[in-house]
């Protein structure tokens, strides 16, 4: 004989199944999050956009900055002093503040746009860095630099390794670090470099302009020819005034090198044409809509005439309660899972072949996704099952679940405009916390953007989100059973 | 000049069916004025379905249901011509039973007065303030006779009244039917079981299979099942059973030392057991209940009937 | 059908479940409102923000109480058996669901008028301590003024008209869970689902036909050129929804058995 509590659950099981437009109901979610993610795919056409840079671990780069190069091969090394970085704001190039505006040495394999490449510059707002391969960012000297305080900056190879040294007089040399460059080959583009990106400017971003003062430009070592040429990396900038696309002027010794762009790993603002797993699994919404109401009919249409069977039936309200979160629990998660595990990699194919191009993610950033968007349906199926047995009602407890989950959405991710205190509070505060389960975009300290949820940034991270949810679905289950206790049937 | 009018309701002929189901396979019957007219049969009959018809709530396939002579949905205020009470028609449990009867008498044009008296005349006066949800299944078939009785109408329809009832609302329900046929109103009352109408009813209309398979008086209808039957009292139940099956009668036992016997004179069965020495201490004609009469009638006609291990016969 | 409507608007004032929904309609939509416009800043001229348009956000909120008024009218009584009552007293069902669509249109334009009056009151009082001041380009807002009397009276009609899809949509699906479900689902989807279309025609697309997005084109008064439908155009396409569902409703309701 099968104990008490299973047999409850297996009676909810059956009770369940059995209901062709419950079953129906479940399989049409799963079908949502899939459909959705066909459509994303087949309606988007980007055939014919610019190709995006591709950084050495698969991300999507911004690789776009003035080159001051010349070619250099073997063993060498690269010196130079920065004396000035200013940077404009457009559109009337106004003297604005973009703190990771760089100037500096860079060693790159070639001027091809998501090569790899090692670099040693001075910073707006961050002092000294050595970067490589857009990801990687060490700190050196701190301090913006000026002609009373200039910053001496060299790159010198060795093989495959890259060092990079900082000083403030030119004498005392201090190595930042040493970065290697695999599969670098003998002949690398060697030279100065001036990149801004994109100044933040409330929920948007405006396009920028560096300036940089060189001098005491030298090379040791290594077969260079002594002649530097003056190139842009990376498509020429839309919307600049066409004089700003880079240039480069010398009188007195002095290399005066303006710019634009960055060299960085791409984020959603900088690259709006690019969709996440997120906009792919966009079909979570009405597969949350449809599990919502399953949730609520779950139990409200015991409350029609049947609660009195299923109350009389067994022993433990609460376990009947229990038994009914497990079922409709487990049979969401499964259709959340189905059609989360169908949808990605179905939308992702279909998307690369309209040639959009998706922030990539880690097979186990992919789990998560995939755990995560199944976890969020099971969930608030639950939270709807709970508010439905508190409420009694089906229209109320659907329409406040929905609201609770999807409303705090809409108003962070549909409108831009929305202060970041209200969005930030929305995201940490309601069920809609829950959204950063697929958040696959990752937020770069060296990067500064608007990483908000519009953007697909959560300021919680994804199970900490998760847990907001949960937490919601908990409560509301504990004052179901205490009220279902309590209350006549 | 307005039409001539067939008091009553006038159904013919009615066919629906539900996919496979024929739900209604040519049902026809009349209910005239001043007659409580039973409506049984066994459930799934086509009872309630029939009354959703007459109502204009269910469409048919073929047939008519007229009331006083017009489809039910050509009336401007159909309350005021037939009063209902549907098993199936609840009302809102957040409601008060007066704010429901008030929006019914609102639909017919009809005051708050009228709401008042309608929740006298069932006796539910003390409770009307209170929500229907708080109401006994009782009370609640008593609210549902107020918003029958509403309009005032010629026709009343009352789908299994009895339900719910204690024997004292039984008694109740009883007599007010009756007074309401006194008024000269039509009365077509609904029930699965018979014995609820015997003393109630004039006319009894009983279905089976989707149609009527009697339309007749309560006293004909007795007469006939009655007809050739013999009740006999015995201490051996088994032999007598056996040898009067074995003579060509139809026995069913009725009580633990009673059995009925079809089909065999009375004179013949004492004849029968004095031959084979069988004792028993009592032989009559047997008077049928309505009950027994109405069995009679739906043996054939019952979908899904349990098996009947009273039967003694071989 | 004056009977109808007699009856009908007696059972929603005779219990308590329309009586807190079109008061939580009301709360919600001030609500909402307030808190986007105390939120909201203005520090030059020509801050991008259209000040009516936040001042009625409220809308998007309160409607979903109505979206629960309106589907209970209808689903309410299929869940108890009530329609039953209803049908047999007014037997020619169009009239029966005119009567509930005439008194709800009743109820939801009363209440809305005093929730978008309200959400525009709020607007009125904190917008300008928020930077929304005349030196700014922001004249303190009336419903003199005329865009601003078009997005309060098309306030009001969409708040009606999301009523009247509500209630066509809870006729033809009957149960109150999966016809609030589909209500919201038409409501929201859209603007959730446009921005993943990355075809910019079928996105405006997709903008134009969705009943919500179009419907509150008609609260905008700036701008309106970069709208992808008209302001009245807008609330005409959610009047065809509604129309729709109405009609669907009526012809089911004619059909089906009670």
């Amino acid at each position: 004989m099968t104990a008490a509590p299973l047999r409850v659950l297996h009676a909810e099981w059956t009770k369940f199944r059995t209901v062709r437009g419950w079953v129906v109901g479940v399989v049409a979610a799963a079908l949502m999050v899939v459909l959705v993610a066909v459509l994303a795919g087949v309606s988007s056409d980007q055939r014919g956009a610019p190709a995006v840079p591709i950084g050495r671990g698969g991300e999507l780069v911004t690789d776009s900055f003035f080159f001051v190069h010349q070619p250099m091969t073997g063993d060498g090394g690269i010196t130079v002093s920065v004396s000035a970085l200013d940077v404009g704001i457009a559109p009337d190039l106004e003297p604005g503040t973009v703190p990771w505006a760089k100037a500096g040495l860079v060693i790159k394999d070639g001027t091809r746009p998501g090569s790899a490449y090692a670099a040693i510059m001075v910073t707006s707002g961050h002092g000294v860095r050595m970067q490589h391969d857009y990801t990687e960012d060490t700190a050196g000297l701190p301090g913006p630099v000026s002609t009373a305080s200039p910053r001496w900056l060299r790159l010198e190879r060795s093989g495959d390794a890259i060092t990079g040294y900082d000083s403030t007089d030119g004498l005392r040399w201090t190595a930042v670090g040493t970065v290697h460059l695999d599969g670098l080959g003998p002949t690398a583009q060697a030279g100065l470099f001036v990149a801004s990106p994109d100044a933040v400017q409330g929920p948007g971003t405006v396009p920028s302009v560096a300036t940089a003062v060189f001098a005491d430009l030298r090379t040791e070592g290594g077969r260079l020819t002594d002649h530097w040429t003056g190139d842009r990396v990376g498509p020429e900038p839309t919307g600049h005034p066409p004089t700003t696309s880079g240039s480069v002027a010398e009188s007195d010794g002095r290399l005066t090198v303006t710019g634009t762009g960055d060299i960085a790993p791409a984020v959603r603002a900088s690259l709006g044409t690019a969709g996440t797993i997120a906009d792919v699994l966009t079909g979570t919404f009405p597969a949350l809509i449809t599990v919502i109401v399953l949730g609520t009919l779950f139990i409200t249409t015991e409350y029609r005439d049947l609660i009195h069977v299923t109350l009389a039936a067994s022993a433990g309200r609460s376990r009947v309660l229990a038994a009914k979160a497990i079922v409709l629990g487990g049979v969401t998660f499964t259709a959340g899972l189905a059609g989360t595990a169908i949808a990605i990699p179905l939308g992702e194919h279909l998307a690369r072949q309209s040639g959009v191009h998706l922030f990539p993610i880690t097979p186990s950033t992919q789990l998560r996704v995939v755990l995560g968007t199944a976890a969020l349906l099971a969930t608030a199926a639950v939270l709807a099952l709970a508010v439905g047995t508190l409420f009694r009602r089906s229209a109320g407890a659907v329409t406040t679940v929905t609201i609770a989950v999807v409303l705090p959405y809409l108003l962070v991710a549909q409108i831009p405009f929305i202060p970041d205190v209200v969005t930030d509070w929305l995201t940490r505060v309601t069920p809609a916390a829950a959204f950063a389960v697929q958040q696959s975009v990752v937020p770069y300290h060296q990067v500064t953007s608007v990483y908000t949820p519009y953007n697909g940034y959560y300021p919680l991270a994804p199970w900490a989100g998760f847990a907001v949810l949960a937490g919601y679905a908990v409560v509301s289950l504990a004052a179901a059973a205490v009220v279902l206790r309590r209350r006549d049937a | 000049m307005r039409p001539l009018r067939t008091a009553g309701i006038v159904v013919a002929g009615l066919r629906k069916r539900y996919g496979q189901t024929r739900a209604l396979d040519g049902m026809s019957f009349t209910v005239r004025p001043a007659l409580v007219t039973g409506f049984v049969g066994p459930n799934g009959a086509g009872k309630s379905t029939t009354m959703r018809v007459i109502l204009g709530l269910a469409a048919v396939d073929e047939g008519t249901a007229l009331v006083e002579g017009r489809p039910y949905r050509s009336l401007r205020h159909p309350l005021r011509h037939v009063g209902s009470l549907l098993d199936a028609a609840a009302p809102h449990p957040g409601r008060s039973a007066r704010n429901h009867l008030l929006w019914l008498a609102h639909s017919q044009g009809l005051a708050a007065p009228r709401v008042d008296q309608v929740i006298e005349q069932v006796g539910l006066t003390p409770a009307a303030g209170r929500k229907v949800g708080g109401y006994s299944l009782g009370m609640r078939q008593r609210l549902g006779i107020a918003a029958a009785l509403l309009g005032d109408p010629p026709i009343v329809m009352l789908d299994e009244p009895f339900n719910g009832m204690d024997p004292e609302g039984i008694l109740w329900m009883r007599g007010f039917l009756r007074s309401l046929a006194a008024e000269g109103r039509a009365v077509l009352v609904s029930s699965h079981l018979m014995g609820e109408l015997q003393g109630t009813a004039d006319h009894l209309v009983v279905v089976g299979r989707g149609k009527a398979i009697a339309d007749t008086g309560v006293a004909e209808l007795i007469a006939t099942a009655s007809r050739n039957r013999v009740a006999l009292r015995t201490t051996a139940v088994p032999d007598a059973a056996r040898l009067l099956a074995r003579a060509g009668a139809t026995v069913a036992s009725t009580g633990p030392d009673t059995i009925t016997v079809a089909g065999l004179s009375p004179d013949r069965v004492v004849t029968l057991l004095n031959e084979r020495a069988v004792p028993f201490s009592e032989v009559s004609a047997h008077r049928a209940t309505l009950e027994d009469a109405y069995l009679e009638l739906t043996r054939g006609a019952v979908e899904f009937r349990a098996s009947t291990s009273a039967e003694v016969s071989r | 059908m004056r009977a109808a409507v007699h009856a009908e608007w007696t059972k929603v004032r005779t219990v308590a479940g329309p009586r807190w929904l079109l008061l939580g309609a009301i709360a919600a939509t001030v609500a909402l409102s307030t808190a986007v416009v105390s939120v909201m800043t203005c520090d030059a001229a020509g801050c991008g923000h259209d000040a009516t348009r936040l001042s009625l956000t409220g809308v998007q909120f309160g409607q979903a109480l109505v979206v629960i008024l309106a589907v209970q009218v209808m689903s309410g009584e299929h869940g108890t058996g009530m329609i039953r009552a209803t049908l047999a007293a007014t037997p020619r069902r169009t009239t029966a669901l005119a009567a509930k669509a005439v008194t709800l249109t009743g109820v939801v334009a009363a209440v809305g008028t005093v929730a978008v009056l309200g959400s525009l009151l709020a607007g009125r009082l904190i917008l300008p301590g928020r930077g929304f001041t005349a030196a700014h380009g922001y004249p303190i807002l009336s419903p003199a003024d005329g865009p601003t009397l078009r997005a309060t009276v098309g306030s009001i009609l969409y708040l009606v008209l999301i009523a009247l899809l509500s209630l066509g949509v809870a006729t033809v699906v009957r149960d109150s869970a999966t016809s609030t479900g589909v209500v919201l689902g038409l409501l929201y989807l859209v603007p959730v689902l446009a921005p993943v279309i990355h075809d910019p025609h079928w996105q405006r697309l997709l903008h134009r036909l969705g009943p919500m997005s179009a419907g509150l084109a008609v609260q905008a008064t700036t701008d309106l050129r970069d709208l992808p439908i008209g302001p009245w155009t807008g609330l005409g396409v959610l009047a065809g929804w509604a129309g729709a569902a109405l009609l669907a409703g009526a012809l089911l309701l004619r059909r089906r058995d009670a």
